[in-house]
């Protein structure tokens, strides 16, 4: 096997196996390349699937606000999707240019399945023409279900293309093991290489990415035109406009780290080397960031919604929860920051006193960091239901019997989480890590539940008064840009670990990168790279913002009905 | 609006700074690439130590399970008296000297997993060459022992990809010996599976194979273990080791396969 790695080490080394771009590097090209291009195939994926959603709720709920809103998102996407394929076109070009060698390997195995993806990239996009230019032609009965089917048809395009674009990337991490340095990649069945150990953790864990980020682009592009608002009428349309965006985001983030858990898994189950790389290994200290990152995540977006309180007639009656409410984020994200097992050299583990500091170390392990998250998740839904009912009181005769059982539901699930999670370090590792499923379990179940009592309980309700849309200071506005930062920073820093714990190999144990950039970086020169491709991508978006609004003027529209009191 | 865009420019810049210059003051570890060794049949020991030493810390990513001592053993410190690795290498496992047991561990390593500890360890000879593996032990052995590796090792082994697995395969697991769980013990099959009151719950359990698979069946799912998964353990696939065929002698193989169709 090793006489075989050295046997593909030379045929690479040899010329014409690579080239190098200037000053740069041809890696750092081909990580800017691909990460601004993956940002905003990102975005363009994201926003269709609650494009398509917010006009379902337009046709079905009869209310042109979200109609509107909904326009409006894919207006964005027009101008979205012409970057998204100049950049891909940038990246493909690098990696046919740059890495010769390694591309005519990947077209040897996938090259069907790139007719395929283009055939299907040309659909999307006269979809997406179709369902923009058709929005004021098809808008009336029959023919506006057609038109919210094209929308529907385009989710469908753009999922098959993901999907496609997913196979290529985790192929190069998780190739079947039957494949080996010497397997000609001719005589490797594109099916065989397609369903590989990664292929559909990945597809899932991006689709729910793809939401969230979408969200917090549409919630920054949201504050930015609040910002820039002239009217009161315009500003209110933003101002609700950024916490749809907010919303979604902070919803489809609840549920993405349950889809990490399965992609690490199946990493896990596919390498275990490759699993404690990744959790153990070198990037130990990656995921004290992520923590960190996601802490920042929790506590602007609840941040966002307490301010928004203060515009909600009613809302006084919840404000006092609010600092007990923030007291278990914070106390959750400290825990959830805590290193442990981090790797370290003999002089570092002696500054520790051991492998994790004697004391804080007990809160480093993953049954106080999965217990530590969980009640996080729980305290932001709990926000959210408090912003949901700020303005209403039920009037069902059996409103304080529903409130009283979604306080025990909390509790229920509270006690569940912490139960399990004491329990965990008395027990085996792979008991423990069976505990997580019980933890998680009842958090959604809490969240299903009290917002099913909630739905009902709200039939009906007293309204306290209107939201008043647009009386949001500005400071706000900017906790949603903070929020559209870190949430893409993250995706850079994610990806980047997936990426690297490939480490020197373009395909894991099949093909080895021998350039001078083999070595996968330090998170030092990570966040650089990071940094710079986050910069560049908000900076095209802020121009794709401003040309949003050369285009058309502003889509408000006054509500044809009262501010909605359950789905705001 | 000026002021207001300076502002959102400031926000973007400076989230981005705090993150950049957070990610910039943690401990910084680059993955090296493994070098490529020469050591020819004139190596000296101390040549060998430092190359181990070098692959040990760096590129070899051992540290990151047995720098700890809680996912691994600590190679480098005392484990209960019995000192570092290249003291107690020798009394591990009952017949076998430290260089085989290291060379053991580090390309069969399930074949004897540490009491305690969960059978993490990756075959290191799918990203090392003979040459890495050899420094590797030597420096091992240098821990508390005395290196006995020298030149002729690295030409035996290195020759050619087999020749290892052939100079095992010549011998056979557990020395070559044909009692079934001598060499179901040898080969590391109670990580995963449960006989005779033996034995872990990852893969399926053997106790009554001999009524659910024949003899071929058994034979090839030693020989091609993904060639068909038991159900249930479909997400295990790829787990087992593909490497028995060249391991087991020919008598051994029969021998287990006869005794396992005999669980019924």
């Amino acid at each position: 096997m090793a006489d075989g790695l050295l046997l593909i080490q030379a045929v690479a080394d040899t010329a014409g196996a690579y080239r190098d771009f200037p000053v740069i590097g041809s890696r750092a090209a081909i990580w800017i390349a691909a990460e601004i291009h993956l940002m905003f195939a990102a975005f363009v994926l994201g926003v269709p699937i609650f494009a398509v959603v917010a006009e379902a709720i337009g046709i079905f709920g009869k209310d042109q606000r979200y109609d509107r809103l909904s326009k409006e998102f894919t207006r964005l996407l027009l101008i979205a999707y012409s970057a998204t394929a100049i950049w891909g076109a940038v990246f493909v070009f690098f990696l046919s240019t740059l890495y010769p060698r390694f591309w005519a390997y990947l077209t040897a195995i996938f090259g069907p399945s790139m007719w395929v993806y283009v055939s299907i990239f040309f659909f999307e996009s006269f979809t997406l023409y179709l369902y923009y230019y058709g929005w004021d032609r098809w808008k009336y009965g029959r023919a506006k279900l057609v038109h919210w089917g094209l929308g529907i048809l385009l989710n469908v395009w753009g999922t098959l293309v993901m999907f496609i674009a997913d196979s290529w990337l985790t192929y190069m991490m998780t190739p079947p093991r039957d494949i080996t340095p010497e397997t000609s990649p001719t005589s490797i069945k594109l099916w065989h290489a397609i369903m590989n150990h990664t292929w559909m953790p990945i597809n899932i864990h991006r689709l729910i990415g793809n939401v969230v980020f979408g969200g917090a682009i549409v919630g920054a592009y949201a504050s930015y035109r609040f910002l820039a608002a002239k009217t009161d009428d315009e500003r209110a349309h933003y101002d609700w406009m950024g916490y749809v965006g907010n919303f979604v985001a902070m919803s489809a983030l609840i549920v993405l780290p349950f889809a990490g858990y399965w992609l690490g898994r199946e990493i896990y189950q596919y390498d275990q080397s490759m699993g404690i790389t990744m959790m153990g290994g070198f990037m130990s200290w990656l995921w004290v960031i992520q923590a960190f990152l996601i802490a920042i995540l929790f506590l602007t977006g609840n941040y966002y919604l307490w301010i928004g309180m203060e515009r909600i007639p009613g809302a006084e009656r919840y404000q006092p929860y609010t600092k007990w409410l923030l007291i278990v984020l914070v106390l959750g994200a400290i825990v959830w920051g805590t290193p442990h097992t981090m790797i370290a050299d003999s002089r570092e583990l002696v500054a520790m006193g051991g492998s994790h500091h004697p004391f804080l170390g007990v809160l480093g392990v993953m049954s106080a960091k999965n217990t530590a998250v969980n009640l996080m998740i729980l305290a932001t839904f709990l926000s959210f239901l408090l912003y949901r009912r700020a303005n209403i009181r039920p009037v069902v005769p059996w409103a304080k019997t529903g409130t009283w059982i979604q306080a025990a539901m909390f509790a229920i699930a509270a006690a569940i989480v912490l139960f399990y999670g004491i329990r965990g370090y008395f027990v085996e590792a792979i008991v423990r890590i069976g505990y997580s499923v019980y933890q998680v379990g009842a958090v959604l179940a809490c969240i299903v539940f009290v917002t099913i009592i909630d739905v009902l309980m709200a039939r009906g309700a007293e309204s306290l008064g209107a939201i008043q849309w647009g009386k949001m200071p500005a400071r706000s506005q900017y906790a949603l840009f903070i929020l559209a930062v870190t949430f893409t920073w993250l995706m850079g820093l994610m990806g980047f670990a997936r990426s690297g714990i490939r480490q020197h190999w373009h395909v894991w144990q099949v093909m080895q990168d021998t350039t001078p950039y083999a070595a996968t970086p330090a998170l030092g020169y990570a966040s650089i790279m990071i940094s710079t491709c986050v910069l560049i991508f908000l900076s095209l978006v802020g121009f794709i913002f401003w040309l949003g609004g050369l285009a058309e003027k502003s889509t408000f529209v006054p509500s044809t009905v009262e501010a909605p009191h359950v789905v705001h | 609006m000026w002021s207001i865009n300076l502002r959102i420019i400031g926000v973007v810049l400076g989230t981005l700074a705090l993150y950049t210059l957070i990610a910039n003051k943690i401990p910084q570890m680059q993955s090296e690439v493994p070098r490529a060794l020469a050591l020819g049949a004139n190596v000296t020991p101390e040549q060998l130590t430092s190359a181990g030493d070098q692959l040990y810390h760096g590129a070899g990513g051992c540290t990151a399970c047995h720098g700890l001592g809680t996912r691994a053993p600590n190679l480098l410190t005392d484990e209960k008296g019995a000192g570092p690795i290249g003291a107690r290498c020798a009394k591990r496992e009952s017949g076998k000297g430290c260089k085989a047991y290291l060379f053991e561990s580090l390309t069969a390593p399930r074949a004897y997993v540490v009491q305690g500890y969960e059978p993490i360890m990756p075959d290191m000879s799918r990203t090392l060459s003979p040459q890495q593996i050899w420094a590797l032990i030597a420096f091992l052995e240098s821990n508390g022992g005395t290196v006995d590796v020298t030149g002729s090792d690295i030409p035996a082994s290195s020759t050619t990809s087999t020749t290892s697995t052939t100079s095992t395969a010549s011998a056979g697991i557990a020395g070559g010996n044909t009692d079934p769980m001598t060499i179901i013990r040898g080969a590391g099959c109670t990580g995963c599976h449960k006989i005779n009151g033996e034995g872990g719950a990852i893969g399926p359990d053997l106790n009554h194979v001999g009524s659910r698979l024949s003899a071929n069946l058994i034979r090839e799912s030693i020989l091609n273990p993904d060639a068909k998964i038991a159900k249930g353990f479909e997400k295990f696939a790829g787990v087992m080791p593909k490497n028995f065929g060249t391991q087991l002698t020919g008598a051994q193989l029969e021998a287990l396969v006869q005794f396992l169709s005999s669980h019924k």
